[in-house]
This record gives structure tokens, C-alpha cells and sequence, in this order.
């Protein structure tokens, strides 16, 4: 296979390196870096970054007993072994993923939405985000649908494409909310995606109302 | 799996050595040592994101009690001590303040022959880099400073960043993308 050629924005990696990106959003761009040695690397510098801030924060004085106390718990911890790595190697799903659903797609449930588009039952929400799996047959076409949320798919078997490019195995789709797209499997075989939707932010200010109805200036 | 690094090169910055010393001896004296110097400086990072004091000192144990048990994981071609020991408080931090579970990229994770794996100029001498970078964070233009610390010490993503501040989305992310570019270049070998 070759190197992905649709990446996560850089303030997308630039949240997840930081720490502030929410986890159904994390679960997606860990599995993409899976795939990317290129977004690993990003994410190492500015996890660099990350180093620096921490080492230049103004130090804030721990209680005197804390290190005792540390110490403590560590001859607690040695008695007992740590728990065995999990088998990270093999599978179809990438590492992050697979430790997420703890089961392969063959042991998952699917549901049919239009004929040859699968979604399946197993789905994760935290807060406003929500991921599921999304399986498209050889040519199946995933209907035209208008977005409320923005939405992001990183495709693990296949491809499809649509009026913006082709996505192969380990790119990202990205589509901001109301982007229209009309997705097409490859021909060639089947096409298995992670879905990732998050409502838009709400607008609180005294002019909310107004933008949360759609008006935009 | 032993650091490649040897720890006696007297080049190698105390903190990188004080952890290889850990890993290797289990010398007591460098974790010490590690502990003044990193606990307050984790307790800082965590008040930052809103835990209270005693929650902040009990990420810190945690941080603290994971250097002890996975020193032997540290590879300081890869990344300083203070880098390492933030990914670290990073991801204790989501799992207990957050109640989240942060989604890691393990190292078995990579797919094999997805293309080459880092080119040469990421394998930077990652204690070296730490210096450059701590002068390019330094001179960032006000905004595009603020906006980096909003992402690290405040649990903003860039659009909540913009929501917050009555920024743009456009414009935090360009402000982001400048500030990336400018910190990628305390990476690269030449300007």
C-alpha cells in the first residue's frame, strides 16, 4: 500500500497532540496516524512543543509529603506484575480502533440504509461527536444527504470517491457542515470507513438565535 | 528494550540522563531528582486545566508512579525527557479529569509498508530541537502565541478557541497553521 494522501487538518493534529481534541474525534485521527508516518511525525513535534510549554510553566510548589507518599504506592505497584499488552498486531481494524470495539468486523452487526450501505450497530458518543463504521459495497453510491454536522471518514479497506477526490486506505475525508458530497465505492471491492460526525458549535451570544438558524454574515 | 543512547555521553542534558539512570539502576537519587523537578511543574500544567489542588497532586503521583514503571520505554532519540513526561501527564490528565479514555497510537500500531517510515530530518536530536524550539515559541507574534497556549493549557480545540475568544474560525486557524510553520522550522536542519 502506499502513504495516505488525505490527511487531518494541521490544527486538527495540533488539538490532538495538545490533548484538547474530544475522544471520538482522537479515536480517528490515532488510527489515521496508524496508517501516516508523515502525521506521526507532525504530531511529534508538536508534542515537542508540548515539552517546552510544559518545562516554561511558572512551577507550583507540591506538598512536602507527596513524594513519600508516591514512593508509598510504587512498593505497593512492584508486588504486583503489570498487565500483559494486548496483541496490538494483525486484524483489519488499526490498533486505536480495534482497542476501542474490541472485536473484528466479522463478529459486528450492521444495519442497511439504502442497498449496498452498511452502518454498524456498534457506535461510540461523547458529547456532541459520534463514530460508527459505514461499509459500502463494489459501486454503491451513499445517498445525498444534507449535513446538520460535519463529518469525517477515514477509510481501513477500499476506496471511493467523490466530487472533491479519491480516498484510498488510511485517508481522511473531511466535510464541514453543509458540504454536499456524493460518495462512490471503488469498484474493485468492498469499502469499509470510520465514521466520525460532531454537531456544530452552538452560538450562545445575544445574536445565537440568528446564527443558529443558519444566517450567516 | 534499552535506550540506544549512551548515557554517559556527557553532551546528553541532565534530564535525559537522570531518566536512562532510572531505567537502567533504578537509582532512587535520579528519580528524586526528576520529581523536584517535574511535580511542580506537572501540578502546574494540570491547575491550568482546572483540577483543583488535590486532584492536580494526585495526577501527579500518577505521572510520576508511570516514569518510575515505564523509564525502561523512553528513547531519547525520539524525544526529551520533558516531551516524553508530557505525553504522559497528557493522557492521565483526559483519563481522569475528563473521564475519557484517550485513544493511543501503540508502536506495534503501524501499519507495515505504508511508505518509509520518519524521513532522516525528524530524527532530530530531540533535546537539541527543545532548545531551538523554546526560541521559536519565544518570538511567535502575540496571537499566534495565545492561541497555541489556548490549545495545550486550556482544553480549547481550535473552534472553541474561536467561539470563546469571538475569533474567526478562519482566522485561529490560520494563526495555528502560522504558528505550526514557524515551529516546524526549529526542526528542519537548515532555516
Amino acid at each position: 500500500m502506499t502513504v495516505p494522501a488525505h490527511h487531518p487538518a494541521p490544527e486538527r493534529l495540533l488539538d490532538y497532540a495538545a490533548g484538547s481534541l474530544h475522544e471520538v474525534q482522537a479515536l480517528l485521527v490515532a488510527s489515521h496516524l496508524a496508517y501516516c508516518p508523515a502525521c506521526r511525525a507532525q504530531v511529534a513535534e508538536m508534542e515537542a512543543c508540548g515539552g517546552v510549554l510544559l518545562e516554561d510553566l511558572p512551577p507550583e510548589p507540591v506538598s512536602d509529603a507527596l513524594f513519600g507518599a508516591l514512593m508509598t504506592r510504587l512498593g505497593e505497584a512492584a508486588a504486583s506484575p503489570p498487565p500483559a499488552p494486548a496483541p496490538s498486531s494483525g486484524g483489519l481494524f488499526p490498533g486505536p480502533l480495534r482497542r476501542a470495539i474490541g472485536a473484528e468486523p466479522e463478529a459486528l452487526d450492521w444495519v442497511r440504509v439504502v442497498p449496498g450501505v452498511h452502518l454498524s450497530t456498534w457506535a461510540i458518543g461523547a458529547g456532541t461527536a459520534s463514530a460508527c463504521l459505514l461499509r459500502m459495497a463494489p459501486r454503491a453510491r451513499v445517498p445525498a444527504h444534507r449535513h446538520t454536522d460535519s463529518e469525517m471518514l477515514l477509510v481501513m479497506t477500499g476506496g471511493f470517491s467523490d466530487e472533491f477526490g479519491a480516498y484510498r486506505v488510511g485517508d481522511v475525508a473531511s466535510y464541514d457542515t453543509g458540504t454536499p458530497h456524493h460518495a462512490v465505492a471503488d469498484a474493485d471491492g468492498e469499502c469499509l470507513c470510520l465514521l466520525v460526525q460532531d454537531r456544530p458549535l452552538v452560538f450562545t451570544g445575544p445574536l445565537g438565535w440568528l446564527l443558529n438558524r443558519g444566517f450567516r454574515f | 528494550m534499552l535506550p540506544k543512547a549512551d548515557p554517559n555521553d556527557p553532551t546528553m542534558p541532565d534530564h535525559e540522563q537522570l531518566l536512562l539512570a532510572v531505567a537502567r539502576d533504578r537509582d532512587p537519587a535520579a528519580f528524586r531528582a526528576l520529581f523536584d523537578h517535574f511535580a511542580p511543574r506537572i501540578k502546574a500544567y494540570v491547575r491550568r486545566l482546572g483540577a483543583d489542588s488535590s486532584a492536580a497532586e494526585e495526577l501527579v503521583q500518577d505521572v510520576m508512579m508511570a516514569v518510575w514503571l515505564r523509564a525502561d520505554r523512553f528513547d531519547p532519540s525520539l524525544a526529551s525527557a520533558a516531551t516524553w513526561i508530557y505525553t504522559i501527564a497528557r493522557n492521565r490528565r483526559i483519563d481522569r479529569v475528563r473521564q475519557e479514555r484517550r485513544p493511543e497510537l501503540q508502536p506495534g500500531d503501524f501499519v507495515p509498508d505504508a511508505g518509509e517510515e520518519l524521513p532522516p530530518d525528524h530524527r532530530f536530536e530531540a533535546a537539541e530541537t527543545a532548545f531551538r524550539l523554546r526560541t521559536v515559541i519565544g518570538s511567535l507574534p502575540p496571537e499566534q502565541a495565545d492561541v497555541l497556549r489556548l490549545a495545550y493549557y486550556e482544553d480549547k480545540v481550535h473552534a472553541e478557541i474561536s467561539a470563546e475568544r469571538g475569533i474567526p474560525l478562519g482566522t485561529v486557524k490560520t494563526r495555528l497553521r502560522l504558528a505550526l510553520v514557524r515551529l516546524r522550522r526549529a526542526f528542519g536542519e537548515g532555516e
